[in-house]
């Protein structure tokens, strides 16, 4: 078994990176003098996968919203559900789904031997019947109304869908209730046996803990998985976006926007290529940067103003988002300072002041063992790396980030999705 | 958990300080606690906005912007909340510890300076509020009172609240009003920071690696000056029900939320709060809880359905989000498990799992700053402090008992419905 300490001088910690004879990769972030400890078992494997082969077979297409459904399924095993076996060992356990992964995941502060034996035992033990299928759809039924009144929801889907003509990522990660309606325990095995293959995985251990303990658990619970190729697959999207505007009404105290620009997603970004882009989106967006303080001074957002650039499989996306009572105008702004930036270049007093920012915020995020573990599975499912991302930021030249920004928010792709009453 | 050091700097000021080289970052917040009144929160809303927006030394909402940032994107926020009856208005810096800087600079001393010219030294002239800042901050408040429409389970937690308990200070809303927050001056709002500096009952916290004493000179020097006069702070708690008060609001919603307010004739600092709290708790406060487990799981009435307990008033709220159709299945529902408690029925295994899931997010609590500020915080007023490690304690004592005849102590004070109607098709 290869086993390799991976050290930040900067922050003066190490983790250990684990290549498990079962296919498993495997990190273990010791955090001295943490009472808690956080663990992350994680498929890459998220709602935009409807489209798949394993091992050059047939191509399979599967309902929307599966991945989410057997999230939620793989909570309840033949011995019962998983949430009553973590109620005995005091752990908080949760899950999630998003695009392009699943993660299922545990923080305690005592008993986590048999904490982390849950949860290497539900994930790895599928357990689908007819009228469990059913009784879940009632389940997610209910939540996907809860995301439907969700204006925040809501307008970032309306926007992607504007983006993405066939793209899944343009779909709600919960599916709809029609879709769902559509999945059976053999949809669920197919999906499970594709994508939940160790191969295909990871697991992330951070906080009071210790390699030898990880393992010894890990050596005993995992079964070796089959080598196997996945393959996804995609329709063709167009480079552009079939509408620049999207609106709905929904009863809202404030209209919201998102104001996006669709970005070339052929591969995804490197380690430096994120850095540079975080920076840059805060010289641009951020509190001090003069497109928010125009935006402010002309009432045209509030603090809830955002940025967020985000990427997967075949899709790529920079945000700005937030309330404002006129989303029109702001857009309008907003892509006035994205083509002066082009067109006039960046200030270089500006980089030096948002490369601290940025390198301040990720720094403090060394504090949290969940951020830390959940920020390890994304790098690790993009082939990037915590402690190299931190640097990349400490390292950046000024020209890199002119250079990130010539690549980005072509305002020929860009689409205003807005909510209000 | 490390010890919490509490120091008396000036009548009706504590300084507490945690000292603490796990986190790369240092924590410095000031806590200002005013009677709550309809009259005067608009006011110290409006400065929660407003002292962070300026200052005299960075005049300008981008100079103040553009120092944090160099400060390695150190963060100022400020908030309001209420304990009880009294309205706190707080305001945190947090920054990178100093050992991080990548130019030797001093951090911990910057982030004290600058918490102390925003809280003494704001823009102001003849005793007046600079007006466009007023303008500003206004906007800013009414857009975040007028976004919490936005939320619908937030929202419709907010309108339970209002009508549980009209006529008490408690009704009033953290924020106020957009309208109270408009008629405010910038004469008036001056008036209402000198109130603030010089009568709120004010704990200052200090979390971090650095010494906390030349942050702790700093306050005492501002402060005295202040000629300090702190007000007195009350509380009042209704014990029980007399009536069910029932609302309903329509809106164009898919879900339908529900709440459920009770009184519990039990309040801090009763010794028998503890066991309320993990009555709550074994009710619908984890993810095994009797409502989790019965209304969610087994009935799938609901996608949510949580109990939470307000210790200070004596409250307790069931709130959930459910089906048009089945909300009077769903409120049957929740009050058969209340009742399912009352008649004894509770299990080991719900008494031991919630004891154990609470404890749990006890000891959690101390793996962050803000966490750990917020636990010592929230027992401000609880006239003791209890560690996180006093308090599990005391959790892990209570008995079945206990629990059954706290719940017995509820009385079902207020039925709320946001009842979710489908539009009508425009189309």
């Amino acid at each position: 078994m290869n086993i390799r300490e991976i050290r930040s001088d900067r922050i003066g910690e190490s983790y250990y990176e684990i290549d498990h004879p079962t296919g498993l990769k495997i990190f273990v972030y010791p955090k001295e003098g943490y009472n808690s400890t956080y663990a992350i078992f994680g498929t890459h494997y998220g709602s935009i996968h409807n489209s798949f082969r394993k091992d050059h077979s047939d191509v399979i297409s599967v309902p929307d919203g599966i991945a989410h459904f057997l999230e939620h399924k793989l909570f309840e095993c033949e011995e019962g559900d998983a949430f009553a076996r973590f109620a005995k060992t005091g752990a908080n356990a949760n899950a999630y789904t998003s695009f392009d992964k699943t993660c299922y995941l545990f923080s305690c502060t005592d008993h986590f031997e048999e904490s982390f034996e849950i949860l290497l035992d539900f994930v790895t033990k599928p357990y689908f019947t007819d009228e469990t299928v059913q009784k879940e759809q009632g389940i997610i039924g209910q939540e996907i109304k809860m995301y439907d009144d969700s204006p925040e929801w809501c307008c970032m889907f309306n926007m992607l869908s504007k983006m993405y003509e066939h793209h899944p990522v343009r779909i709600d990660i919960a599916g709809t209730v029609d879709s769902i309606a559509k999945i059976t325990p053999d949809y669920l095995y197919s999906c499970y046996n594709t994508f939940y293959n160790l191969n295909n995985m990871v697991l992330c251990v951070v906080g009071k803990v210790d390699v030898d303990t990880v393992l010894s658990i890990a050596d005993r619970m995992l079964k070796k998985s089959k080598d196997s190729t996945v393959e996804s697959f995609f329709e063709e999207e167009p480079k552009g976006v079939s509408d620049s505007f999207v609106e709905q009404k929904m009863p809202v105290g404030l209209p919201l926007f998102n104001f996006g620009f669709k970005e070339s997603s052929e591969r995804l970004l490197s380690t430096e290529e994120i850095a540079y882009t975080d920076i840059l989106l805060v010289m641009l967006a951020s509190q001090n940067s003069p497109m928010y303080r125009d935006l402010l001074d002309s009432g045209l957002i509030n603090s809830s103003f955002a940025h967020e650039f985000f990427e997967g499989d075949g899709f790529a996306v920079t945000i700005f988002s937030g309330e404002s009572r006129k989303p029109e105008e702001a857009a309008e702004m907003i892509k006035d300072y994205v083509r002066k930036a082009h067109e006039e270049g960046l200030s270089k007093e500006d980089f030096e002041i948002a490369k601290r920012a940025v390198y301040g915020e990720n720094l403090s995020a060394f504090n949290s063992v969940a951020a830390i573990a959940n920020t390890m599975v994304d790098h690790y499912f993009s082939d990037r790396e915590i402690y190299a991302y931190l640097e990349a930021v400490a390292n950046a030249e000024f020209t890199d980030i002119q250079d990130r920004l010539s690549k980005m928010m072509n305002e020929e792709y860009a689409v205003l999705s807005v909510v209000r009453s | 958990m490390k010890q919490l050091t509490s120091e008396k700097l000036l009548d009706g000021i504590r300084f507490h300080s945690v000292s603490e080289d796990r986190f790369k970052t240092t924590r410095l917040s000031v806590v200002f606690y005013v009677p709550l009144e309809a009259r005067t929160v608009s006011k110290y809303a409006l400065l929660s906005r407003i002292l962070i927006r300026t200052c005299e030394k960075y005049p300008d909402f981008t100079a103040l912007s553009k120092k944090l940032s160099a400060l390695y994107g150190a963060s100022l926020s400020a908030d309001c909340f209420k304990v009880g009856d009294r309205l706190g208005i707080l305001f945190s810096v947090s920054g990178i510890d100093d050992r991080y800087a990548l130019d030797n600079e001093c951090i911990s001393k910057e982030l004290s300076e600058l918490m102390c010219e925003i809280l003494f030294k704001p823009k102001v002239s003849s005793s007046a509020f600079d007006e466009e800042e007023l303008i500003q901050s206004k906007r800013e408040l009414i857009d975040l009172i007028d976004s919490e429409l936005n939320e619908k389970r937030i929202y419709a937690l907010q309108r339970a609240n209002e009508i549980m308990c009209e006529g008490e200070a408690f009704a009033t809303s953290r924020l106020g009003t957009g309208s109270g927050a408009e008629s405010v001056t910038a004469e008036e709002l001056y008036q209402a920071w000198r109130d603030m500096i010089s009568t709120a009952v004010i704990e200052i916290f200090y979390i971090g690696e650095s010494s906390p004493a030349f942050s702790k000179d700093t306050f005492k020097s501002f402060f005295f000056e202040a000629q300090r006069t702190p007000v007195s702070l009350s509380n009042t708690v209704v014990r029980t029900a007399d009536r069910v008060k029932t609302a309903e609001e329509e809106m164009e919603l898919s879900q339908s939320k529900m709440i459920l307010g009770f009184r519990c004739d039990c309040a801090e600092p009763e010794e028998n709060v503890t066991a309320f709290r993990l009555m709550v708790a074994v009710l619908g406060g984890t993810a095994h809880s009797k409502l989790f487990n019965n209304v969610r799981e087994k009935l799938s009435l609901c996608y949510y359905c949580a109990a939470r307990f307000n210790r200070q008033k004596g409250i307790m709220t069931v709130d959930s989000g459910v089906e048009t159709a089945n909300i009077e299945k769903a409120k049957e529902a929740i009050l058969n498990e209340i009742k399912a408690i009352q008649d004894g029925d509770v299990t080991d295994f719900e008494l031991e799992s919630a004891k154990m899931s609470v404890i749990n997010s006890f000891n959690e609590m101390n793996d962050t700053a803000a966490s750990i500020e917020g636990w010592y915080l929230s027992q401000m007023f609880d006239g003791r402090i209890y560690t996180a490690d006093e308090l599990s304690e005391k959790i892990s004592s209570v008995t079945k008992e206990e629990i059954i005849t706290a719940s017995k102590k509820l009385t079902l004070d207020t039925v709320y419905v946001l009842k979710g109607v489908m539009k009508e098709d425009e189309e």
